[in-house]
């Protein structure tokens, strides 16, 4: 069953167009590759779909048997769509375990009102929240820098956080971007092996978009490849690496030993 | 001295685990005799002074939950301020209403006023928001000031004083009482509501807005309930300082200067920092006041505090201190560990 | 934890409550609270410091010092009861002079009538103070509700009926121009032909301007502060409205400001006053020949002479007050320098007429100066000069 399904899907802004008639279709506790050299509208797909951009109209985003294109960020949030970001965007002022607990905010039990009026109520549910997020940030490793301010850890730290973050937030589905960038090999093998390991604990369905071919090819069960704003192909790692379309979009036009000479020659 | 501030807290917590208002009692409790260790200690004036650092408390506790806490820059806080004062001054002047009418009334309808100094807010960012907001703070003076129903140049008068049965507030200490009751709730509950799942939603999304939508959060609500409730705060603090002996009330009181003043205290006591909203309010009060003799240099003394401030210590009194027990207790947390292990 | 920091604080406290407790018997405490903001003020918050150190320097009070305390309320209400109330339970003043700004002194009149303070007025005018009925107030300069007879008396007979007015939103000009508008009213039965409100430091005047020339009027009162005022009488004449209609000046007029920055646009306004230093009188002359002297003024406004003749009445009263200045006789000494001050009758000084007051607490007893002088300007810029136009004195109880 498609836990995500996209149909003619466009973004554009003013003359560019970024996203065109984007057609993806996401199996319900699969993990799915997103490739495509830069520029491709993959960060824009993302997004799309967690609600940063509104999609062009005529957009159709069918998550979990609702039409999400035209909600605002926190609604679709709440059906259970999370992602991280490129850049982190961690809450660099707050601390680890805030952090954490700001991704939690949908699922808070009680009212913006009730800290005025049930302090008690607020101070054990909080308690509970925090003793689940210790725990997650437990297995993320982070828990004993639960208390410092976020923008005193290192660089492989603050990217579990911000997994911590997205997985916070309960989500059905995950979309990671680029969750590898910066990292050294051996790090990028780990932090996919603590990806694989957290949508196995938390039943997930991941969307990844890897620049690193290599791990996208590893871990995924099928891959999309966008270019220039469209789906250039779609199927499992195999079919992809051999797609046509996908190494003229990656190396440029594949060319015949003549048009080589020719093209040096002039 | 960090390990009194961590004494200080850790005392406090182990009461909060009995009861989670215990600590507010004690506090109240040691702060009852203040205003007699004043008089017979240094003189009734420090009971005034008190007054208005608690008045100050009010508007700066409030505003720390807008600027600090969401991020917000507003500086229209102090127009709100005014329209407090103005409307139960004037509900107390023709209605012949009680303080315990018109402040509660005057409280909502800032409120309501919050909502449109918050407006801008889901669209304006940074100092186009300061620049909507000073515009709509200053026309609320300015309405003040042109309209003799509101007191227009001359000022209101002769607005009563709080009163129960026969007492009347209207001594320093028994306004004491009044205000730093006020000054005590205001804080606990500026606690609640910055410590629950709101308070986090205000610094998320002042930290970063689209991570904070993202993590679920309705970013424009929650902008202006910020606004909202930071006006409520204006509007408490507005009431008491109409009704404030000798009750009299003058546009004048609402100026940009005073605004700048407020955010000194706010950038002073630690942007972000509940604590920091009181240590600025008392830190500015105080010092405004011992520096009365030399006020040719005021502005000036006033200018390098916030310059020196803004550039060594952008996190102010508060956050240093916060910065630092946060320190000793993640090493000493490390040196248990390693104890233990 | 630290045992020296606790130690410390407790050091500072204990500073604290020293320094303050630190208040001595036998000197007369003086607070003054004023506006301390332009230069003008500053000069002249300054000469009334002069003044009481001349005092001290001649052998004090029937032997006892004057203690003066200074504090600038920057105009505003909230700050000016801050400083009465510093004053008078914190330095523990015997009397408190202050404040310059009508919208500061109103909400004192509350503060030393509770705290049973002697309080005495350099040049508030308006006309509420006294009429609080406080029995601890006194005031030196003439209050507003005679500035707009007088005016309104002269307009009526020497100009015509037609007046536009040009009103600013701060305290003083406001009562200013409203008390001229009830003025016309009643005595002439003159409704305004054009009412312009803006605001306290407005720059642009030239629509009303034109509305106004327009309208074909007698006179334009403009009620504003100095600046505002200059810039308003340049902007008559850029619009074209010629010298035969006759400019009326709110109390600020006499400020120096006004001359100096309108220049020849000033020629012929006038206004009403408490002195002139076109005065004649040889006190007066020494009186602007001290002041240019010592502060650089060129000819001295009412601000100054009235802040001059209530210091001279200070010193009387004080001389004739059986105070005992000891820490126990702080009350007493209070009301005996009050009912000094209620007992000055007929004092002769720069003042345009003799300044009396009584023990009543009615305006009638509390505003002391009932004669004002309607000043002309004959010449404008640096080196402006004025005429006496007129001298009038109105009954006590006028315009109550």
């Amino acid at each position: 069953m498609a836990l995500l399904e996209t149909k003619g899907l466009s973004k554009s802004f003013g003359g560019v167009q970024a996203l065109q008639d984007v057609d993806v279709h996401i199996e319900e506790g699969s993990i799915h590759g997103l490739i495509g050299p830069n520029g491709s509208g993959k960060s824009t797909f993302f997004n799309v779909i967690s609600g940063v951009y509104r999609p062009d109209s005529g957009s159709s985003v069918l998550f979990d048997n609702h039409e999400i294109s035209q909600l605002p960020p926190h609604k679709i949030t709440e059906l259970g769509i999370s992602r991280t970001f490129q850049l982190l965007r961690l809450f660099l002022e707050m601390t680890v375990l805030e952090n954490v607990m700001v991704g939690y905010h949908c699922h808070t039990p009680y009212g913006f009102l009730s800290p005025i009026l049930q302090g008690s109520k607020v101070r054990e549910a909080d308690e509970k929240i925090q003793d689940e997020m210790i725990e997650m940030l437990q297995f993320l490793g982070l828990a004993s820098y639960a208390n410092l301010p976020a923008g005193e850890l290192s660089g492989g730290q603050r990217r579990l956080l911000s997994l911590g973050r997205a997985i916070a937030m309960k989500p059905k589905l995950l979309l990671l971007d680029e969750p590898g960038a910066g990292l050294s090999p051996v790090n990028v093998d780990h932090l996919m092996h603590t990806i694989l390991s957290l949508k196995e604990k938390y039943k997930l369905t991941v969307v990844v978009v890897e620049h690193i071919l290599k791990v996208v090819m590893n871990t995924c069960e099928r891959i999309t490849v966008l270019d220039h704003g469209q789906k250039i192909a779609e199927g499992s790692p195999e079919e992809v690496k051999n797609d046509h379309a996908v190494i003229e979009a990656y190396l440029g036009r594949e060319m015949a030993d003549e048009d080589i000479r020719q093209v040096i020659r002039a | 001295m960090i390990g009194f501030f961590t004494g200080v807290e850790a005392f406090f917590t182990g009461l909060s685990r009995i009861h989670r208002l215990l600590p507010w009692i004690l506090a109240y409790l040691l702060l009852l005799p203040l205003p007699f260790l004043l008089k017979f200690g240094i003189s009734e004036y420090y009971v005034d002074l008190a007054n208005r650092a608690c008045l100050f408390i009010l508007l700066s506790v409030g505003l720390n939950i807008v600027k600090g806490f969401c991020g917000q820059v507003t500086v229209g806080h102090i127009g709100l301020y005014a329209i407090g004062a103005v409307t139960s001054a004037l509900l107390a002047i023709n209605y012949q209403l009680p303080f315990w009418v018109s402040a509660p009334i005057a409280i909502l309808i800032t409120g309501l006023a919050g909502i449109i100094v918050g407006l801008p807010s889901v669209r304006l960012e940074g100092a186009y928001l300061a620049l909507a907001t000073l515009g709509l703070g200053e026309s609320v003076r300015i309405m003040i000031a042109v309209t003799p129903a509101f007191g227009s140049s001359t000022g209101i008068m002769m607005i009563p004083e709080p009163k129960i049965g026969e007492f009347i507030f209207n001594s320093f200490e028994s306004y004491y009482y009044l205000v730093m009751t006020c000054a005590i709730i205001g804080i606990y509950l500026s606690f609640a509501i910055l410590r629950s799942s709101t308070g986090r939603a205000f610094q998320a999304i002042r930290e970063d807005a689209i991570a904070a939508s993202v993590a679920g959060i309705n970013v424009p609500f929650y902008k202006l309930l910020a606004f909202v409730i930071s006006a409520l705060y204006a509007g408490l603090a507005g009431a008491l300082f109409a009704h404030m002996p000798p009750g009299y009330l003058h546009h004048n009181n609402f100026t940009i200067i005073e605004m700048v003043t407020l955010l000194l205290m706010v950038v002073l006591g630690g942007i972000g920092n509940i604590w920091g909203g009181v240590i600025g309010a008392i830190v500015v009060t105080v010092i405004y006041d011992q520096t009365k003799d030399y006020y040719f240099y005021q502005p000036l003394i006033f200018g390098i505090i916030m310059v020196v401030m803004v550039v060594f210590m952008p996190h102010g009194i508060g956050g240093v201190v916060k910065q630092a027990m946060i320190k000793r207790k993640f090493i000493e947390n490390q040196e248990e560990s390693r104890g233990s292990a | 934890m630290k045992k020296g920091n606790k130690i410390i604080s407790i050091f500072v406290l204990a500073g604290m409550i020293l320094s303050a407790a630190s208040a001595l018997a036998g000197e007369i405490r003086i607070g003054i609270t004023m506006r301390m903001v332009s230069e003008n003020g500053q000069k002249y918050g300054q000469m009334v410091m002069d003044e009481i150190d001349l005092i001290n320097q001649a052998g004090g009070i029937n032997g006892n010092q004057i203690k003066a305390t200074l504090m600038n309320d920057e105009c505003k209400s909230d700050k000016g009861v801050a400083n009465a109330n510093k004053l008078i339970f914190q330095n523990k003043i015997h009397l408190l002079i202050g404040s310059t700004c009508s919208s500061v002194s109103l909400p004192i009149v509350d503060v030393t009538a509770k705290a049973e303070v002697p309080q005495i007025i350099p040049h508030s005018t308006n006309g509420k103070i006294t009429q609080k009925g406080s029995a601890w107030v006194f005031r030196v300069p003439v209050s507003g509700r005679y500035y707009a007879g007088v005016n309104a008396k002269y307009v009526g007979e020497n100009i015509g009926m037609k007046i536009a007015y040009i009103c600013a939103a701060d305290a003083a000009s406001q009562n200013d121009c409203d008390a001229m508008q009830k003025q016309m009213r009643m005595q002439h039965g003159a409704e305004p032909v054009y009412v312009a409100q803006v605001q306290e430091k407005e720059v642009d005047f030239r629509t009303h301007m034109q509305k106004i020339k327009s309208a074909g009027v007698d006179g334009i009162m403009v009620a504003a502060l100095a600046e505002t005022m200059a810039r308003a009488l340049v902007q008559s004449y850029e619009a074209g409205i010629g010298p035969d209609v006759r400019r009326i000046g709110s109390s600020s007029a006499s400020n120096a400001p006004v001359p100096k920055i309108a220049g020849d646009a000033v020629k012929g306004v006038f206004y009403a006053a408490a002195y002139s230093d076109a005065d004649t009188r040889p006190v007066a002359r020494l009186f602007n020949e001290m002041v240019r002297k010592r502060y650089g003024i060129h000819a001295p406004d009412h601000d100054f002479s009235q802040a001059y003749d209530l210091i001279r009445i200070v010193e009387i009263a004080l001389n004739n007050a059986k105070v005992s200045l000891t820490s126990s006789s702080l009350k007493a000494d209070r009301a005996a320098i009050r009912d000094a001050i209620a007992g000055i009758r007929n004092y002769q000084g720069l003042a345009s007429g003799p300044i009396s007051f009584c023990s009543d607490p009615s305006p009638v007893c509390r505003d002391g100066n009932k004669t004002p002088v309607l000043i002309a300007y004959t010449k404008g810029g640096e080196q402006y000069e004025t005429e006496i136009l007129a001298r009038v004195t109105m009954p006590i109880d006028f315009g109550l």
